[in-house]
Formats: C-alpha cells, sequence, structure tokens
C-alpha cells in the first residue's frame, strides 16, 4: 500500500520508503471572465521511491494544473495553496530562485509534446549540458562527456555524433527520449511525467515508456505519470489516482482500481472505453452528459448531475476521500453500498436502449459497391528555401492503394501518422482526376468530364466528418448557417433548407433550440454531432469520417460512436473511416485495411485481421496498443518495434516495413534479399477469404 | 529587385515630373519649342518618346553609372557623392542604434513584465509611436538649443551636416560628431520603439512556449530562461524586419535632414522634386532601395547565425 | 484505451475549459466587458470622442474661418478672440487647428477604411487561390515594399498637388501593402483550417469561401488593423504635407501647419506647439483603442499586428 490517507502519516509497513513528494491539499485555481476556475481541489497523495504513481482523468479535469503546482510551474496569475513536500521541505510559497535549485535537481519532469519543448537553436548536447551545470560544478567537458552518456542511456544512436545535432533534426520519438534524458540529468527524487507519449505514434509510445521505466530504475526516482489513456496506466503504474472535476475521485494500487472500480465515475470510464483485447460484447456504454464546468461548482458532489447512482445527499454535499476497505479511497456517498455489490457496478451504467437489441445485423446481402478506389497514387513536392523555392525530393504520400466500399458497410483505414491515410481520405474528397489511379463514387469516375449539375449530385453522394469539430465548424456561423451551407453549395431553396435543418438536428440527437448557438457555446460532443449532421445534410451515400472521435474524451466518444452505428444503419450508409485508434477501429468496422508508407499491407475482415493478423506490421500495431486491465496488460507479450516510420520521400526499393521488421533478422538470406529488392503484393492470407496481405515472409 | 524599382521610379517621375514648367516662368519667355530644345541634352526632352529616354539613362547608368543630368545641366552624380556619404552615415547609425536599444530595453523590461520599468518604458514607447517625426524632430531640436543655451557654448549642432571652417583629424572628427548626434537621436527615437514593442511581445510570447518550460523545468529561473533560450530564439523574427523598416527609416530621414538642413539624399529628394529633377529623384529612389537591399542580405546573413534550421549541413 | 494519440493537449488555460456561462453570453459582450475593463483603452475613445467633437464643432466656438486673414493681428500669441494666436499671414490659429483637424481625421479614415477593404481582398485572395495567383501578388507587394514608397508618394502626390480627395487615393494605392501581407499571412494559416477544407469539399464556391469564412474569421485583425492603420494614415500625412507633397495651401491640415509653424519654432511656439499636440493626440487615441481592441479580442496574444509606420 502507497496510497496514505489525506493529512496522516503513511501506514507502518511502508515508513521504511518514507515517501519522496507528499501532496497535502494542493488546490489551484485560476482568475477569469466568469470568476476564479477551480482547476485543482485538496488534492493529496504521495510518491515513494522507485514506484509510479498514475493520475488519469479526461480534459479539464486538473492533472496537468495538479502538477504543474508541484513545480512550481503555473502563470503567476494562478492561486495555489496546500503543500508540496519534497523531502520534508513545502516547496509551495518559495520563490522563483529557491524553485530553481529544487526544479531539475529534485524533481524532473518530461512534457507532452516533444516537438516544442527542446529549443530550436541549441545543440541536443549543449541542452543537455547546460542543464547538468546548472545544478553541478562541471567543467564543459565534462558535463558534455556525460551529457553523450545521458544520450546512449536514453537510446539514441551514435550518442558522441548526435549530441552535436539539433532538436529539428530528431523525430517526435527521439526527441521525446532528449526530454527524458533532460529530466533525469541530475539523478532526480521524483521524475513528473506529463502526458509523455500522447503526441506520440503507438509503435513508438511502448518505446518510451520503456525509456521512461529506464530513467527511473537508473535514478531510483518516484514517478509521476499523467495520462488520460488507462491502457498506459494498467500497463505502468502501481497505484492510480482517478481525478475528475479538479479533484481525485478515486486512489487504490492499479489492481484493485481495475479490477474492483468503485466510484461510478472510474466504473462508468472503463465501460466507455473500447477494448482492444476483444470484441466487446457489442454497445459501448457512454456515461452520458459532460463534465461540469470549473466556474463555481456547486455544493454536492461533481459526477452526482452524471451518476446513476446519485441519490439526494449527493447534490448538496460533497463527499470526501475516505478509504473504502479492500477498494483504496473513494470519494463517493454510495461508495460503501456499491463496494458491497448493491447496486452491482456492472449494472449501473446501461446501453442506450435502442441499441441494447442486436448490435449489428448480419450482413447477409452485401450492398452495391459505391466507391471504388484503385491503384491511387498522391506524391507531394518537397521544396526548400522561403522564396526561390527550389524541389529538392518527393513525398510518396500514398503509393498503390486500391479499396472498394459496400453500401451500409464501413471501411476502417488504420496506420500512423504519416501512413498517408488522410491523404487517400482527402483525394476522395477533391472530386478530381487523381495524379495516378482511379476514384468511382457511385459509378462514375471523378477523372471523367461532367456538368456543373453532376458534380453537384456527386457532391451530394459523398460527404465528410473531420477529426475536430472546434476546426472543422467555423467559429463565426451559427448551428442553423452551418447546416445550411452545403444544402445552399447545391442549390436547395430556402424553405427546404430550412425544413431540412430541423430534420439534421433530430436525426444526430440536438435540440431544435440549439440552432442559433454558435460553435462555442457548445460541447466537444454537441459540437461533433453537428459536424455529423452536416455531413448528412446532402442525403451523402458516403460519408468520408477522418478520425471522428479522436478529440473527444473517453466518456463522450462512446455516445458518438453510437450514433454513427445508429446512423449508419438507419440510413443504409457507407463509413470509410481513418483512425489510428484500433480498440475504436475494432468497434466501428466492419472491415479494416491497415496502411504503412502510403501502402495497404493488410486489409480483410475485422475479426479475421484482429485474431488472425498475418502481416508483422499489423501484429506489432495489436500489440503495441496498450490494453485498459493490469491483468492482461501485464502478461502478455509486447512486439516493441524499433524506430520510427520513415519520411516518405525515399521508399526503399522492396518492401517498405524492412527496415523496422521484426522478422526479417530471422529470415534466410534469399527472402531477406526479396525483402530487400521486390516490393510484396496484396496476396490472399487464406483461400476463401478477402484476407490479404502483403509480405514475402509470411 | 532594385533594378527593377530604379526602373519603375525612372518611369513614374519621367510620367509626373515635367521638367519643361522649371523654364515657363523664366524671363524672357520662351517658347515650348525653346524649352525643349534647351531639355535635350539632359535626355529630358519631351518630344523623344519616353522609351527612348529610359534607354539612354539606363546605358548610362549601367555603362558609365552616370546618372544624369538635372534641368538646369547639373551632373546627379557630383550632387549625390558626398550625400550619399553623409545620409549613408545617418541612417546606418540611427538603425543600429535602434536596433540595440530596442532590443536591450525588451529584455530589461520582458523580464519584468507588468513591473513599474515594463509599465514606465511602455507608456514612453506607446507615445513616441504616435509623434511624427517632423514633430520629433522639432523637439529634439528645441532641447538642442536649450542645452546649448543653458551650458553657453555650443555643444551640439542643430543645422548642417559640417562646419565650413574645421581642419585637423581630430577637431574634424569631433565636429562631424556634435553633428551628429541630434539628427541621429530624433532618429534613433523614432526607430527603436518599434523593436522594443515587437521584440518585447515575440519575448513574451517565446516565454510561454514550451522549450522556455522545459528550460525552467531543468532549474533556471525565469530570467535566466528567458535570457539564454527565449531572445535568441525570438531574435529571428526581429531580425528579418530590419530589412523591411529601413525605407520606414529612410524616409524618417527625409524630414530629419530636412529640419537639421542636411545637405543629405533626403533633403535632395525633396529638392529634386519641387525642381522637376526627374535623374535626381530617380537617384534618390536607388539609394533607398539599396539601402533596403543591404539591410535584406545582412537580415539574411544575421537570421543564418542565429538559426541552425535555416543551415545547411 | 488507447484513447487519443492527436487529442488536443488538455487546457492549462481556464479560458478554453469547457464551455461555462461566459460561452453562452456570446462574443460582442464579452469583448465590450474586457474592453471597458481597459482603462487606456477607455481614455482613448475619450479622448477621440472630444476630438471629434472638436473638429466638428470646434468650428462653432470662433467667428474666424480658416481662409480668414486678420491683418490688425500678424503673429499674435495666444489670447483674445485668437484662441491659438494667428500666424505671419493673420490666419487663426484655431480655427486652422479645427479644420486641419478635421481634414486630417477626414482623410486618415477613408484612407484606413479602403486599404483595410483593399488589404483584405488581396491578401485572403492571395493565400486561398495559392499557386501563381499567390506568388504573383506577393512578388507586387514585395516589391512595393522594397521601393520607398514614400519617395513615391511624394512623387505622385506632388503632381497631382493638392486636391485632398486625391491624396486619399494616392494613399491607399501606396498603403495597402504592409497591411495585405500581414492579413495573407494570417489567411495562409486560416486557409489550412477544416472549416475552409470542409467549405470547399460541401462544393462552396471559391469568393464564397472567402467571403464568408476567411475574411469574417480576419474580423479582430481588420478592426484592429484599421485603427492602426489610421494612426499610419496621420503620419505619413503629416510628413508628406511638412514637406510640402500632400495638402497644398490654401487648404489646411495638421502637417501643412507643423511646416509653417516649423520655421519659428523658437519665436512663435505656438504657430508649432498646438498643430503638434493635436497630432499625437489624435494618434495616441487610436493606438490606444487599438490596442484596447486587440487585447479585448484576444487577450492571450501580446504580439502586436501592427502594420507599417510611417
Amino acid at each position: 500500500m502507497t496510497v496514505a490517507t489525506p493529512g496522516t502519516h503513511p501506514p507502518a509497513e511502508s515508513a521504511a520508503t518514507a515517501p519522496v513528494l507528499s501532496v497535502r491539499g494542493l488546490s489551484v485555481a485560476f482568475p477569469s471572465e466568469a470568476g476564479p476556475v477551480q482547476a485543482v481541489r485538496e488534492v493529496s497523495f504521495d510518491v515513494l521511491p522507485g514506484r509510479t504513481l498514475g493520475i488519469v482523468g479526461e480534459s479539464g479535469s486538473g492533472k496537468s494544473a495538479t502538477v504543474m503546482g508541484v513545480m512550481g510551474l503555473l502563470p503567476e496569475t494562478a492561486q495555489v495553496s496546500g503543500r508540496v513536500l519534497l523531502g520534508g521541505r513545502d516547496l509551495v510559497g518559495l520563490g522563483d530562485r529557491e524553485l530553481s535549485a529544487v526544479r531539475g535537481n529534485d524533481i524532473g519532469m518530461v512534457f507532452q509534446d516533444p516537438l516544442s519543448a527542446l529549443t530550436p537553436i541549441f545543440s541536443i548536447g549543449r541542452q543537455l549540458s547546460d542543464a547538468l551545470r546548472v545544478h553541478q560544478d562541471l567543467t564543459r567537458q565534462a558535463a558534455w562527456n556525460r551529457a553523450v552518456e545521458l544520450l546512449d542511456l536514453v537510446g539514441i544512436a551514435e550518442p558522441h555524433r548526435n549530441a552535436r545535432a539539433f532538436p529539428h533534426e530528431f523525430s517526435g520519438g527521439m526527441r521525446q527520449r532528449v526530454v527524458i534524458a533532460l529530466a533525469m540529468a541530475n539523478s532526480p527524487s521524483v521524475i513528473v511525467a506529463d502526458e509523455p507519449t500522447t503526441a506520440l505514434d503507438v509503435t513508438v509510445q511502448a518505446q518510451i515508456l520503456d525509456v521512461l521505466r529506464t530513467a527511473q530504475t537508473e535514478t531510483g526516482a518516484g514517478l509521476v505519470l499523467i495520462t488520460h489513456d488507462l491502457g498506459v496506466v494498467a500497463g505502468y503504474a502501481d497505484d492510480v489516482a482517478v481525478m475528475y472535476a479538479g479533484r481525485i475521485v478515486e486512489q487504490a494500487g492499479a489492481n484493485e482500481l481495475f479490477g474492483r472500480p468503485t466510484m461510478p465515475y472510474t466504473i462508468g470510464l472503463l465501460g466507455a472505453v473500447p477494448r482492444p483485447e476483444a470484441r466487446a460484447s457489442g454497445q459501448l456504454v457512454p456515461i452520458g452528459g459532460e463534465p461540469p464546468s470549473l466556474v463555481g461548482l456547486s455544493a454536492g458532489c461533481s459526477f452526482a448531475d452524471r451518476c446513476p447512482a446519485a441519490v439526494d445527499r449527493c447534490h448538496s454535499q460533497e463527499p470526501p476521500l475516505t478509504a473504502v476497505p479492500g477498494h483504496g479511497q473513494v470519494a463517493c456517498w454510495r461508495a460503501p453500498d456499491i463496494a458491497g455489490g448493491n447496486p452491482a457496478a456492472s449494472s449501473l451504467f446501461s446501453p442506450p436502449e435502442a441499441a441494447v437489441e442486436e448490435h449489428r445485423p448480419d450482413r447477409q446481402v452485401p450492398g452495391e459497391t459505391v466507391l471504388r478506389v484503385a491503384e491511387l497514387a498522391r506524391t507531394f513536392p518537397i521544396t526548400k528555401g522561403a522564396l526561390l523555392k527550389r524541389r529538392v525530393g518527393t513525398l510518396h504520400a500514398v503509393s498503390d492503394v486500391s479499396f472498394a466500399l459496400r453500401a451500409g458497410e464501413t471501411l476502417g483505414l488504420v496506420g500512423e501518422s504519416g501512413s498517408g491515410k488522410t491523404t487517400t481520405l482527402l483525394e476522395i474528397m477533391r472530386l478530381r482526376p487523381p495524379e495516378h489511379g482511379l476514384i468511382e463514387i457511385a459509378g462514375t469516375d471523378v477523372a471523367a468530364p461532367r456538368s456543373t449539375e453532376q458534380t453537384q449530385r456527386l457532391r451530394r453522394t459523398v460527404q465528410i466528418v473531420m477529426q475536430d469539430p472546434m476546426g472543422s465548424l467555423d467559429p463565426r456561423l451559427p448551428v442553423f448557417r452551418l447546416l445550411a451551407e452545403p444544402l445552399q453549395a447545391v442549390g436547395t431553396d430556402r424553405d427546404a433548407v430550412r425544413i431540412r435543418v430541423s430534420e439534421l438536428l433530430s436525426l444526430v440527437g440536438l435540440d431544435a433550440s440549439l440552432a442559433d448557438r454558435f460553435p462555442a457555446a457548445l460541447s466537444g460532443g454537441q459540437r461533433q454531432r453537428v459536424a455529423i449532421a452536416r455531413a448528412l445534410a446532402t442525403e451523402p451515400r458516403i460519408v468520408v469520417l477522418d478520425e471522428p472521435v479522436s478529440a473527444l474524451d473517453v466518456s463522450i466518444q462512446a455516445d458518438v460512436i453510437n450514433l454513427l452505428t445508429k446512423l449508419q444503419r438507419e440510413l443504409d450508409l457507407a463509413y470509410l473511416i481513418v483512425a489510428h485508434d484500433l480498440a475504436v477501429m475494432r468497434q466501428v468496422s466492419d472491415r479494416i485495411a491497415v496502411m504503412y508508407l502510403g501502402h495497404i499491407v493488410e486489409s480483410g475482415d475485422t475479426e479475421d485481421l484482429f485474431t488472425h493478423a498475418r502481416h508483422p506490421y499489423t501484429e506489432a500495431l495489436l500489440s503495441a496498443i496498450p490494453v485498459p486491465d493490469p491483468q492482461v496488460e501485464r502478461s502478455r507479450e509486447h512486439i516493441v518495434l524499433k524506430g520510427e516510420q520513415p519520411s516518405a520521400s525515399r521508399l526503399p526499393r522492396g518492401c517498405v516495413f524492412a527496415d523496422r521488421c521484426p522478422l526479417y533478422p530471422l529470415l534466410d538470406g534469399g527472402t531477406q534479399q526479396r525483402c530487400r529488392t521486390e516490393r510484396p503484393l496484396l496476396r490472399p492470407a487464406a483461400s476463401g477469404t478477402d484476407h490479404r496481405h502483403a509480405c514475402h515472409a509470411r | 529587385m532594385i533594378v527593377v524599382a530604379t526602373n519603375v521610379t525612372y518611369l513614374l517621375a519621367a510620367w509626373f515630373l515635367d521638367p519643361r514648367s522649371n523654364y515657363r516662368g523664366l524671363r524672357p519667355v520662351r517658347t515650348e519649342e525653346q524649352i525643349d530644345h534647351a531639355l535635350a541634352p539632359y535626355n529630358l526632352d519631351p518630344r523623344a518618346p519616353l522609351a527612348d529616354r529610359w534607354w539612354h539613362w539606363f546605358s548610362d547608368v549601367l555603362l558609365h553609372f552616370d546618372w544624369g543630368k538635372s534641368p538646369v545641366g547639373a551632373s546627379v552624380n557630383s550632387e549625390i557623392g558626398f550625400r550619399v556619404v553623409v545620409s549613408g552615415q545617418l541612417v546606418t547609425a540611427a538603425t543600429l542604434l535602434s536596433v540595440v536599444a530596442g532590443v536591450a530595453l525588451s529584455v530589461f523590461t520582458a523580464s519584468r513584465q507588468y513591473g513599474w520599468w515594463d509599465r514606465m518604458t511602455q507608456l514612453v514607447s506607446v507615445f513616441l509611436f504616435n509623434v511624427p517625426a517632423a514633430v520629433a524632430a522639432l523637439a529634439v531640436v528645441f532641447a538642442g538649443i536649450w542645452l546649448n543655451q543653458h551650458l553657453g557654448w555650443r555643444l551640439l549642432y542643430v543645422a548642417g551636416e559640417k562646419s565650413p571652417d574645421v581642419s585637423g583629424l581630430w577637431p574634424t572628427v569631433a565636429d562631424r560628431f556634435q553633428h551628429l548626434v541630434l539628427p541621429t537621436l530624433s532618429l534613433t527615437l523614432l526607430g527603436y520603439v518599434g523593436y522594443h514593442l515587437t521584440q518585447r511581445s515575440l519575448l513574451l510570447d517565446n516565454i510561454n512556449s514550451d522549450f522556455v518550460r522545459t528550460a525552467r523545468a531543468t532549474g533556471l529561473t525565469r530570467a535566466q530562461a528567458i535570457r539564454r533560450h527565449a531572445l535568441r530564439a525570438s531574435l529571428i523574427p526581429t531580425a528579418t524586419s530590419v530589412a523591411f523598416s529601413i525605407p520606414a527609416i529612410f524616409t524618417g530621414a527625409v524630414i530629419t535632414e530636412t529640419v537639421f538642413g542636411w545637405n543629405g539624399m533626403g533633403q535632395y529628394f525633396v529638392q529634386t522634386i519641387a525642381k522637376n529633377d526627374v535623374h535626381g529623384a530617380v537617384a534618390v529612389a536607388a539609394f533607398g532601395a539599396g539601402m533596403t537591399a543591404i539591410g535584406a542580405i545582412l537580415a539574411d546573413i544575421a537570421v543564418v547565425v542565429l538559426d541552425p534550421r535555416v543551415r545547411v549541413r | 484505451m488507447a484513447t487519443t494519440v492527436t487529442s488536443l493537449p488538455e487546457p492549462l488555460d481556464p479560458g478554453t475549459t469547457n464551455p461555462g456561462p461566459t460561452a453562452r453570453a456570446g462574443g460582442g459582450r464579452l469583448y465590450l466587458r474586457r474592453f471597458a475593463r481597459n482603462r487606456s483603452a477607455l481614455f482613448g475613445v475619450a479622448l477621440l470622442v472630444l476630438l471629434v467633437l472638436f473638429s466638428v464643432c470646434g468650428g462653432y466656438l470662433t467667428h474666424f474661418s480658416y481662409t480668414d486673414v486678420d491683418f490688425t493681428a500678424l503673429t499674435q500669441p495666444p489670447g483674445g478672440t485668437h484662441y491659438f494666436g494667428t500666424n505671419q499671414g493673420g490666419n487663426d490659429v484655431y480655427a486652422e487647428a479645427v479644420h486641419g483637424l478635421q481634414r486630417s481625421l477626414v482623410i486618415a479614415v477613408s484612407v484606413s477604411a479602403l486599404t483595410i477593404v483593399l488589404a483584405a481582398v488581396i491578401g485572403a485572395g492571395a493565400a486561398y487561390f495559392g499557386g501563381h495567383v499567390e506568388r504573383l501578388t506577393l512578388t507586387v507587394i514585395h516589391f512595393l515594399l522594397v521601393v520607398p514608397s514614400f519617395l513615391i508618394l511624394a512623387l505622385v502626390s506632388h503632381h497631382l498637388a493638392g486636391d485632398w480627395r486625391v491624396l486619399i487615393l494616392v494613399l491607399t494605392v501606396f498603403g495597402w501593402m504592409s497591411t495585405a501581407r500581414v492579413i495573407w499571412s494570417v489567411s495562409t494559416s486560416l486557409r489550412e483550417r477544416d472549416y475552409v477544407l470542409a467549405a470547399e469539399f460541401m462544393g462552396v464556391r471559391p469568393w464564397r469561401i472567402i467571403l464568408r469564412h476567411i475574411i469574417p474569421n480576419l474580423g479582430s485583425l481588420l478592426i484592429v488593423n484599421l485603427t492602426l492603420g489610421v494612426v499610419a494614415t496621420v503620419l505619413s500625412e503629416t510628413a508628406l504635407s511638412f514637406l510640402g507633397f500632400g495638402v497644398q495651401t490654401p487648404d489646411v491640415s495638421l502637417g501643412t501647419m507643423l511646416a509653417d509653424g516649423s520655421g519659428t519654432i523658437t519665436t512663435a511656439p505656438w504657430l508649432f506647439g498646438y498643430p503638434a499636440a493635436l497630432v499625437v493626440l489624435l494618434t495616441l487615441s487610436m493606438t490606444l483603442v487599438g490596442d484596447g481592441l486587440r487585447d479585448a479580442f484576444d487577450p492571450h496574444s501580446t504580439t502586436g499586428a501592427r502594420g507599417g509606420r510611417r
């Protein structure tokens, strides 16, 4: 047990290992137009040496503000109270100079976005040796040597040469390694990592978490791992604290928290997460509602409005964090009841009624083909220079991509960033002759000449929902005009537009009164519903979805996924979905195509692909997704790929994956030769199915 | 770019300026024909097609570096020879001082954001931002006169670029310096403001950037992180803006030279336009464009020095 | 639960957390509230209102017109019937100042408005269409920025001598470039926004996208540049007139008054002092208003969108 009751001393058995960091009653408030924002309220936790505390929460839950408060890096307007005890010394209220002596020396920090976290104008080695010399009395040369050692330790190849490199020459994963080296440089007793892998691809995420673990063992530091990803926590944290609306609502050991969640929010969260390891029994179970605004919070439990177990007391009085035997600490009045099995945790949240019946009717008759893409290729010139642009290379964003989509069916394109999946979508949406290959929408070749009227008809047929509704909805137009725009563009008259807009709003489950709101006045989930309604305005047959839920929090994600499934069934839509999140994909797709460096390396029926992946990249991708279950996550075997997906500017002559392929070193010389020189073609993995993969070795 | 700019200016000048009007007021009254005839040797004869005049002028500039003649026959070259030095001195000194003063102030104040010094200097800068060049120059003249009166001897000159009767190396240097101080000061007052305000805001943007936060997380204090990490990164856009600010400084120089009675390019420009001196005006424009081009080249070099991302490895 | 790799960073900033009551209050009122809290901006507004009132109604307070010549009072210091004194020609400085301020204001406001329209259409158009259109526009802009445009201004306005309406035209034609460049660079990022792409995919026509999605989203930038454009125009009009290339006698602007007064700064300082003070107050009030507006629209940005000056 490492979780101490706030305000009391840790239990006797852990007295031998006194906490390196104790946070007691930490509160952070920011002034704002509408009054103080209570970002963090009365948060207490302990970090023990060598152990990992995971803090999970959705955006706005206060997890980042908590660690920034610990580091003393909050903006000066923030009001901080409580105690942050580092080795017995209270950091709250210290001046910048005193805190600077602590930062980097006793606490190291890893930030979310490695691309912007390093100063662009100094070499990697310079930044590292500077960090060392701030706290240690080292000569320039000694610091440099130590910097090179550190780079070696975090897995930077050729550290001597690379120490002289500048950040822009490094990939995201390599930069994050450097940031970790910076954090551990002076052997701190605590390392704080704020969403260290969120900005990285899944296959790189596994590498970085390994490096983080190395840093921890090397320094013996206690680690605070902030993340929204329950899978990461399940795999790496010893203890978990769940934050909601600025408070810790449940705190327990990882096994207890995932095995016996007690706070209804935790229960809901775990139920709403799509799981990659098994086709869930069908429907995702949304929590419903949205997190509260942190301004002028009500007196009661901040989750009460969304909580199915709420009683009167929950609305009037905020529950304190109390120990529940066998369950860790929970801030919930009903915790003893839930721990006792009444109500049972599993029955708290129920799937929406419409979807309770058969989740996915068997597709006995596949619909007609509505979209056909064959041998699609797209390149971009790489240019240098600001005024006089010279072409210095060619980026092969998409090469030789073929697939077909039938009515009523969902095809998922998965891959990491830079795999060409979004480019493929945009090529289809452009409705212009592709650079190479063929795009056929509802039987019409987009390259064929056509009249304005035919173009309008094509536009009506295919529509798009983009990743971030905040970005895809013009902030200066109210909902009504947003929804009217696609209709006006295809020449619908005014009355018809009005009727259609109200139809659309009810179709996606939005209240008609929202029509005159601006996007900024909507919640994230409502915004994405508006974006979906807009895509449906012209009654398309194909809807292209670019990462439709990745900008949303888990508790809202499930709602939107369910809505999409419902709409597909009712309107017989064909979906082409792009996502990097395989767990979501498994939930929504009928068929999946895996892309790597602009090529489809494997495609097939979703279940088939998940259970019998043939291509080594697909295998690695599936293995890299953390499973939100500590037992599964810690026992299963991980395939950690080396390196990162290279730039598509210089495609290898043979297999595009050969450089990172875990299989390649095990192959005999002849096959290796083939992998190097001959690009493998997609071929059936087993006769009778449309499961196909492109690999010489399998 | 300079070449094109200069040529366009030539065409505009030839189009808009009418050297004939200089002669119309003269006694005895001359016929139009006589005037045209008088202008012909200076390549200003309006009867010749514009294209011919342009070609004549352009080839002279290219082949002999001869910038042509004024409507009364004076050589432009001999006029601008010393004026270029005079104005170049002024513009260069003012630009350098502006950059140094502006950047230094911004660093000093940004690390004391919203402190007394920050507010004070910002107030002064915002005020100066709004002062027209003429007013600033005259205010400096006023201050100079006041200073001289109070000292009882002439420390700083408020008119002219040099005294006619000074000889010897050191007296000459001292004399030039006494003349230079006030005009440079008035130009700098106008020029530094832009650098101070933009550099300050660039710095503040950078202070909130991720890499400064990282630097602070390694144990640098806020002030150290600003000096070591934010400043150099934020200097990059400033370096590029120097080139674009030179035309503004040059414009300021036109007014400053007029007020201080300097025989520089700016004052020459006013004269040439008033006297319909096509060739003279074009030469001034070429000078301005040339200064801008030099500024742009220097700015490019500065960016390469500051920013490893544009260096070719 | 491998969720979002590309999710938005968790907002540390309270202003962007979940839509609270503030977001529902509507943008306009919010901006107004922020503006009203800014003391220096309010001071600027007050000053501006006073100056406009002065330019419009000031004339009624004296029975002299700016063209009147009072031969009984040449180079009179302020006082008596001539509130601001008279100049060497016996013109009433007060009447001149009222008229000059009016003239300068009209010129500045019209030039600034015309400039912003021109710059917005050119800048946003270049950014949206990209390719050759963009390259050509930028070349023209850079070219005009390299040419000492002030000199060309002087050249052209000297030829067209005197008429203030022509001056407006000339100042606009040679003054839009730096604003257009700022608008272009902001528009290039707007052009990449998803909602522009979405509109394209819906089949919305290019100019409609520019007018409906790009220019409205430049809103605050345009308003701020409008006020700062007034400052820049007043300053360049003053400079031109000072050198004798702008407004010309018998018409009067603040610039010509400065020029007239500069020769006698030691003997008759009021001839210079009053117009100088008016110019500075005018530009200062505009700057304060502009800065206030910018802070109200975008409280997080500290970067000024100051266009070219002088």
